[in-house]
């Protein structure tokens, strides 16, 4: 029997339109080079923070579909490393006067490590014992910064001193932060792909979608999940330290609520998860559609945009689990059958 | 030893309305193998129905039972037709963010129509305490705690004897046996939501006179609900009452012995340290915690 040779399916360059695995499309390149026009571009402030968020939080939703989406270990709790990220690093400056330049790797680390021990305790829980442990590691954390005021602030919070400093990770203008900002985004984006095209992220798929199956061909399954929540939480707590010091301020409720990991688990549902593209469609999408309602809607409709939120949630994960993503696969296939 | 005595027992009355609270999120659980995350906002729903019947009939809250109960049970009806129904056959995470949408979308439909207001009616019996031998106690929580021990030997009962709960217990033991023996699972899962359902409904009349309702009220409740019914094995109902009094007693004595603000990081470490020793919780049945659930 004769394989199919891949020109029969595939176009016929190496160039495809719409991303897949493993190869670099024309799609993402072009969201690559309209963000890159969005910060040369002199855009009012309102906008410039609207854009900035956008990038913060495609880096994140990419961070938590590397546990969530490649592993199959969905986290209401990455609140946890993200806020880990955030504390390490601003305790360090403003305590100690560690740059944040530094102290981001501290925090990242950290929260990997903890990360890697929680993958390793709740080794043995599947479905809903894993999600609420990973909910409940983060109120633990929650709970820690709140009562260990001399360190934290505790409800007060800390703020970052506003003297613009380059070595101190804050600038004077908003498109320094947006190219910081991009930057982040960008980098999880070329490491989630590369995960995505490698041997390792085989790995993880097989032990997300048959546990015995890949046990049985010799995957060390523990080795696999644990590693994928430590690379996951190192990247969230980055995002943190980077928010901390785009904002420079920081308290329990806006860096370690159970609202925020939610947050970030649904942006890539929405998205698409398990997919590079997902997450990113999921947050360029709903971050500025939220903030655009937000300020639209303003306080006359509290809370209508985040109804809306939560239904368009339930129909996409009912009838479209596959999210944003899911279209444009379906988009790709369609292209693929046309070309003769 | 007195002090000891009076945090032990009023940790155990209050424990005993947290496990009623719990009680429709372990029935749910243990027969649809789902967990349910808008179980708090349920819970917020049937309070603002308690508010409401209370403050606009002028009656004891306990009246508003009458009503409270079945709409919610027709409610859980409704919500299972429309979302966990058609997401059963489907990958475990369907359910684990279409029951988030409908929390994020009940807590914000809630936040449009009553604001981020506090409401809560006045005590009953005018706030009286009721003495048994030394120690003393609000008439609200006794009360709570009778309707809890209630509710949980009676579900026990109806589980144990009649047609309907040996048709739950099968559906539990096996499904696909269950239904080859005529049993119509469908609608055991049907019965059992809405009952889980109306279950939070009766948890919310006994907690309207000893909490305030808000929209986001759900949230601290259901984590309390979650290290619960954990605790005690999810899909135990004894589990959930030995479950919530064991979580009453640690948070009102670590409260006064440590700092109130601890209480609660207590019980999440101690939910922790049951997910690395006894997954299944102290009463659930052994290797449930490692299957995959709905896969």
């Amino acid at each position: 029997m004769r394989s199919p040779s891949p020109a029969r399916y595939g176009p016929p360059s190496r160039w495809r339109v719409l991303p897949e695995r493993g190869t670099v499309s024309i799609f993402e390149l072009g969201l690559f080079a309209v963000a890159l026009t969005m910060i040369a571009v002199d855009l009012p402030q309102t906008l410039q923070d609207v854009i900035i968020q956008t990038f913060l939080w495609a880096g994140l939703a990419l961070a938590w579909n590397i546990a969530g989406g490649y592993a199959g270990m969905i986290s209401f709790g990455h609140a946890a490393f993200f806020g880990l990220g955030a504390y390490t690093s601003t305790i360090l400056s403003v305590h100690y006067g560690i740059t944040p330049w530094v102290g981001m790797w501290a925090g990242a680390l950290l929260a990997a490590g903890f990360g890697g021990a929680l993958a390793m305790i709740c080794a043995r829980l599947r479905g809903p014992f894993f999600i609420l442990s990973t909910l409940a590691a983060a109120e633990v954390i929650r709970m820690g910064a709140l009562n260990w005021a001399s360190l934290t602030g505790g409800a007060e919070g800390l703020s970052i001193l506003p003297v613009v400093d380059a070595t101190n990770m804050v600038f004077a203008s908003k498109t320094a932060y947006a190219v910081l900002l991009l930057i982040y985004f960008v980098a999880v984006y070329v490491l989630t792909k590369l995960l995505e095209g490698s041997r390792y992220g085989l790995y993880l798929f097989a032990a997300r979608d048959d546990e015995d199956a890949a046990g049985a061909a010799g995957i060390n399954l523990l080795l696999a999940r644990t590693s994928a929540l430590c690379l996951s939480a190192f990247l969230t707590a980055i995002g943190g330290s980077l928010f901390a010091q785009y904002f420079q301020f920081l308290d329990p409720t806006h860096v370690l609520s159970p609202e925020l990991s939610f947050q970030f688990a649904l942006l890539p549902a929405l998205g698409g998860i398990g997919t590079a593209i997902g997450p990113v469609l999921g947050a360029i999408i709903l971050v500025p559609l939220s903030e655009l309602l937000r300020g639209y809607l303003g306080s006359a409709a509290a809370g209508l945009h985040m109804a809306i939120y939560g239904g368009v949630l339930i129909v996409v994960m009912l009838y479209f689990p596959a999210g944003l993503a899911g279209a444009l696969a379906r988009l790709a296939v369609c292209r693929r059958k046309g070309t003769p | 030893m007195s002090t000891l005595g009076q945090l032990v027992y009023s940790g155990l009355l209050t424990g005993s309305v947290y496990a009623l609270m719990s009680m429709g999120l372990t029935l749910i659980f243990g027969v649809l193998r789902i967990v349910n995350f808008a179980h708090g906002e349920f819970l917020m729903l049937a309070m603002y129905g308690a508010w409401a019947i209370t403050a606009m009939l002028g009656l004891n809250p306990l009246y508003a039972i009458v009503v409270v109960v079945p709409a919610m049970f027709l409610f859980g009806v409704l919500v299972h037709r429309l979302i966990i129904r058609p997401g059963l056959d489907k990958p475990h995470i369907v359910l684990v963010f279409g029951t988030m949408g409908l929390s994020i979308l009940m807590q914000n439909v809630a936040l449009m129509m009553f604001s981020a207001d506090l409401y809560d009616v006045p005590p009953l019996f005018g706030g009286r305490s009721i003495v048994i031998g030394p120690f003393y106690a609000k008439a609200e929580l006794l009360i709570g705690f009778a309707i809890a021990l209630a509710s949980t030997f009676g579900l026990r009962f109806v589980l144990k004897t009649t047609y309907l709960g040996k048709a739950i217990r099968a559906t539990v033991q096996d499904g696909e046996a269950a239904q080859l023996m005529g049993i119509p699972v469908p609608r055991i899962f049907l019965i059992t939501f809405a009952t889980g359902s109306a279950l939070v409904g009766l948890a919310a009349c006994v907690m309207m006179p000893l909490f305030s309702v808000f929209p986001t009220v759900g949230l601290n409740f259901v984590l309390i609900a979650f290290v619960i019914v954990v605790l005690g094995g999810m899909g135990s109902i004894e589990g959930a009452l030995l479950g919530g009094i064991c979580i009453g007693i640690v948070q009102s004595t670590s409260s006064y012995y440590v700092a109130p603000a601890y209480g609660q990081m207590f019980f999440f470490i101690l939910f922790l340290l049951v997910m690395i020793f006894r997954p299944a919780g102290l009463l659930g049945r052994k290797g449930e915690a490692t299957i995959g659930m709905n896969d």
